[in-house]
């Protein structure tokens, strides 16, 4: 009786111990790092500049960390960090103007790796059966030379296989063994979804959606959601968004049509809700309504890119694009900013650790 | 509009009616002589460095190391060879004007000018005029104006000179220049090629400079020709033709190369009269460009201006010290390119500069220019300068202006982005000089300045459209000193020379409140020669301070290059100069655009003959 209440009493201490050390600076012994829990922003510098780097910010954005990469490793990260993508231990940091992947430990930024052959303009990367899959462009101005390259995820190295596909790979997404891209066109305009697959790695069908898909989500029916930006206006053949739900199964697609002068990006998704960013608001509908929204949640933003996590919406803002950016964060219960901080040099992507 | 015209209609009159029958024979000549007169002329109130022939020799073919080493400008270059730009007292890139024989050449597509798309070779002289120019020398002269003179000369002679050089990285050299003159003919033409792999070691490291070849090429024609006693036709040719490869950064991998052509042709007439001359000028200027991301595949981008410009100098004299200029120039631009939908601009401008000699000691002129451009408003510009002679040895200067820098062709017309509802950029500026002579062996100009840009084009993101659009939104501010010093001394047969400058600039940002990016606050450079008969030996170091750059700062740096000649002929009829250079002797490791390594210590060895 009394050893259990001194094993509880141990047991509450212990407790005490590590979840006081963790509120404080994740250096507590159950930590795997410095950068655990917390949010992991790319910022992509300006291109040809050289000066992208990693911010880590606590989910409150109460503590702040820019230059991560460089702070751990002792050297510049790399030209335009154009998007990162976690696989088990490992964060891979997609660098688009050195066309490099620099590898590192996630939770301690450490350099693991850096893959700099075989990529040319790569974009983003997903994982699926082993391995890393990168969509690259090739020469931005070539409309036939864009390819995805393999990574093997177990050795970090590239793979002499790549997978031809149609212009202007962009985002990807992995789905169990089937691999999503999403051609937005590169310097062009495109409106496709590519499927790979990722046993023979060979692109087993496309799915046409609307114009220059911007962002790939999975729902938890297994339906893949993709909204299309439209074609711009300066290209004189304007069109407007689309927000399309394609069954996984069949491939069949459900679309829903946003004006001819609106063009949507940054769709996020959680517990069946949708948020997507238009001329600086946010707007939010559920994944079984057939309309769009006509009120926004969110007004006067200007945002580069955003993610929603139990039920806070962060957005990062580029400010001007030369000087440091910002990390803000808003309730979706009170729709209220409850929280910004300073970031690197054109925030893009925002990653939860 | 119709009263700027009955202004100056009225100002045409006035002076007919007050002519007097004076003439200045050292001004006649000079309108014969000089392609740009009113450098000579207008300029009393402002500083005005001309490097010499021996001088633009000693650089190479560059213009940018030229200026880097002998003037207070200083130079962004994008890696050797690369497009490079100047920042004079502070300005950006489009914010300072070159001048060809008298005409503005920055580019039409962006306001630029690349320091390395012009040659230094097969230039009289280059002059460095410190200050607002926009009066006379119109958009994008705001901290200052370059001027690249040739210059007729129509006494007896026939020159050759040939240069052959070879350098590390296997720089290849040549330029062969020809000038010629009887009492009715003068001529000059030049060659000038270089070609280089460029591929420096990047000091510290392994690595080279990748993708860095490039090749030059300037060609060069003038003709002058005595029509009668008084009138002159002269014709001025140029075409420079660039291919370059874009080096990579420290980061970022390149596989691209830029082509670029420029064409500037031009026919004057000048007539000079009893008491009074006029010069009409027929202008055509061309440039384009390549733009290949993957320099082993025939896909490229391209942009072209084209520029028909005529333009009319009518100078009376007033009285005997007293002259009134009128100047109406009126130009035709066109631009063609990937994104552009065929872009045309009309541009008519009137200038007036009264220029009085008050006394022997006190001289000033007063300049206003109006003009009139097809796709936006300019504003009235002008500016006012004088200097006074003080004591024999000390001259005190002083100008104040109004300039502008007109929206470029990317600006209103890029797609996507391109903004027509731009407004000029406008700067208001004073310089207060000081010049002391003394003995003629040494000279000291002390300069402070303080200019005021506003309504500066930037290109910001548009959360609207989701591209980027110029827009009218910085001002800025700029105040600094400069300080420029040359001494020479003799000693028997051994001659010192000794020419440095330096430079102190602040800047703000007003919207940010900070230093503008790439300005540096100290730059000095110094240049030392010693000559003893046929031998000449030389060093010239620059200085250039730290610089703030987007999210961080650059390094400062010192840099030296030593070189000797000797002439092995001097005497005889054809003589040979000997040239041996060592550049960066300290094997300095140096950036000036970040991640950009400027190269090691490398040499370089060149022949001249000349007959």
């Amino acid at each position: 009786m009394i050893s259990k209440k001194i094993t509880l009493l141990f047991l509450s201490v212990t407790l005490l111990f590590s979840s006081c050390s963790s509120d404080d600076d994740n250096t507590g012994n159950e930590s795997l790092g410095d950068y655990e829990n917390g949010i992991i922003v790319s910022n992509q510098g300006n291109f040809g500049q050289g000066n992208a780097s990693i911010t880590y910010t606590s989910n409150d954005l109460s503590i702040i960390e820019n230059n991560v990469f460089s702070t751990v490793n002792d050297r510049a990260l790399g030209d335009t960090a154009q998007s990162i993508t976690f696989n088990d231990d490992l964060a891979y940091i997609v660098l688009n103007a050195s066309n490099a992947i620099e590898i590192v430990n996630r939770y301690t930024f450490e350099s693991v790796a850096t893959i700099n052959t075989g990529l040319d303009n790569p974009r983003y990367i997903a994982f699926a059966n082993g391995k890393g899959y990168v969509t690259n462009w090739g020469d931005g101005g070539v409309a036939t030379d864009d390819y995805v390259a393999i990574i093997d995820a177990t050795t970090n190295t590239i793979s002499s296989q790549t997978i031809t596909v149609e212009e202007g790979p962009e985002k990807i997404l992995a789905d169990g063994n089937i691999i999503y891209v999403a051609h937005q066109g590169g310097y062009s305009q495109n409106n496709i979804i590519s499927v790979i697959n990722a046993v023979t790695d060979v692109v087993s069908t496309t799915v046409t959606v609307g114009d220059v898909p911007n962002s790939l989500r999975l729902d938890a029916d297994g339906d893949l959601w993709v909204l299309a930006g439209g074609t711009p206006s300066w290209t004189g053949s304007e069109t407007g968004g689309k927000l399309s739900k394609i069954d996984t199964s069949d491939y069949g697609v459900t679309s829903i049509d946003f004006a001819g002068t609106e063009h949507p990006s940054y769709l996020a998704l959680e517990n069946g809700t949708l948020y997507y960013y238009l001329s600086g608001s946010v707007y939010k509908m559920d994944t079984d309504d057939t309309v769009l929204p006509t009120s926004a949640e969110l007004t006067g933003l200007n945002f580069y890119g955003m993610e929603v996590k139990d039920n806070v919406l962060y957005g990062v803002d580029a400010v001007d694009y030369t000087s440091n950016g910002m990390i803000l964060s808003y309730s979706l219960s009170s729709n209220e900013v409850t929280n910004f901080a300073d970031t690197g040099i054109i925030p893009g992507g925002i990653y939860f650790n | 509009m119709t009263r700027i015209v009955f202004f100056f209609l009225l100002l045409c009159f006035y002076s007919v009616a007050k002519a007097q029958t004076s003439t200045d024979s050292i001004q006649r000549l000079d309108e014969v002589v000089l392609s740009d007169v009113k450098l000579k002329h207008y300029n009393e109130g402002y500083k005005l460095t001309v490097l010499s022939d021996s001088i633009l020799r000693k650089n190479g073919n560059s213009l940018t190391d030229v200026l880097r080493f002998n003037s207070n400008i200083y130079f962004k270059e994008n890696g050797y060879g690369m497009v490079s730009s100047a920042s004079f007292r502070g300005t950006n890139a489009s914010q300072t004007a070159v001048i060809w024989n008298g005409i503005n050449i920055n580019s039409q597509l962006n306001g630029q000018v690349d320091f390395n798309t012009i040659s230094a070779a097969n230039y009289n002289s280059i002059s460095i005029r410190s200050g607002g120019g926009s009066v006379q020398y119109g958009s994008g002269a705001i901290g200052g104006s370059v001027h690249l003179s040739n210059d007729s000369d129509f006494t007896k002679h026939i020159n050759h000179r040939l240069q052959l050089g070879y350098g590390s990285y296997e720089t290849e050299n040549a330029s062969y220049n020809l000038s010629f003159g009887n009492n009715k003919w003068s001529g000059s033409a030049g060659i000038s090629y270089v070609r280089t792999e460029n591929d420096y070691r990047i000091l510290g490291s392994a690595e080279k400079n990748e993708n860095g070849a490039f090749n030059n090429l300037d060609l060069n024609l003038n003709l002058g020709y005595v029509l009668s006693q008084k009138d002159v036709l002269k014709v001025y040719h140029q075409n420079f033709r660039s291919d370059r490869a874009f080096s990579s950064t420290l980061l970022a991998p390149s596989n691209s190369k830029y082509e670029t052509e420029d064409y500037r042709s031009m026919l004057e007439w000048a007539h000079v009269g009893d008491n009074f001359t006029s010069s009409l000028k027929a202008v055509h200027l061309l440039e384009q460009f390549k733009y290949f991301e993957n320099k082993d595949l025939n896909n490229y981008s391209k942009g072209q201006a084209k520029t028909w410009l005529i333009k009319h100098h009518y100078k009376r004299n007033l009285s005997k010290n007293m002259a009134l200029s009128v100047i109406t120039d009126y130009s035709y631009i066109t631009a063609e390119g990937n994104s552009y939908v065929d872009p045309k601009r009309n541009a008519f401008s009137a200038t007036a500069i009264l220029n009085h000699q008050f006394s022997s000691k006190f001289r000033y002129n007063i300049n206003v220019r109006k003009d009139v451009i097809s796709d936006f408003k300019s504003p009235l510009v002008f500016a006012g300068d004088l200097s006074y002679k003080v004591a024999e040895t000390y001259t005190l200067k002083f100008n104040a202006s109004k300039n502008f820098r007109v929206p470029t062709f990317n600006d209103l017309y890029w797609n996507p982005g391109g903004n027509l509802d731009l407004e000029p950029e406008e700067s208001f500026q004073f310089d207060l000089g000081h010049q002391l002579k003394i003995l003629k062996s040494l000279q000291l100009k002390l300069n402070t300045f303080y200019i005021e840009t506003s309504d500066l084009i930037q290109w910001r993101p548009n959360a609207e459209t989701n591209y980027w659009n110029p827009v009218n939104i910085a001002n800025a501010k700029h105040y600094g000193l400069e300080v420029e010093l040359g001494y020479s001394k003799q000693v028997n047969a051994h001659l010192f020379n000794l020419v440095t400058a330096y430079s102190y600039t602040e800047t703000e940002d007003v919207e940010k409140n900070q230093p503008l990016y790439y300005v540096p606050l100290h730059k000095g450079n110094t240049a030392l020669s010693y000559n003893f008969k046929s031998f000449t030996a030389y060093y010239q170091h620059l200085f250039t301070g730290e610089v703030d750059i987007i999210g961080g700062s650059l390094d400062g740096y010192d840099v030296g290059n030593l070189g000797c000649s000797y002439d092995l002929n001097a005497a005889g009829k054809l003589n040979y100069i000997l040239d041996l250079k060592v550049n960066n002797i300290y094997n300095t490791y140096y950036e000036n655009v970040a991640l950009r390594p400027m190269p090691n210590r490398n040499f370089n060895i060149k022949l001249t003959l000349k007959f």
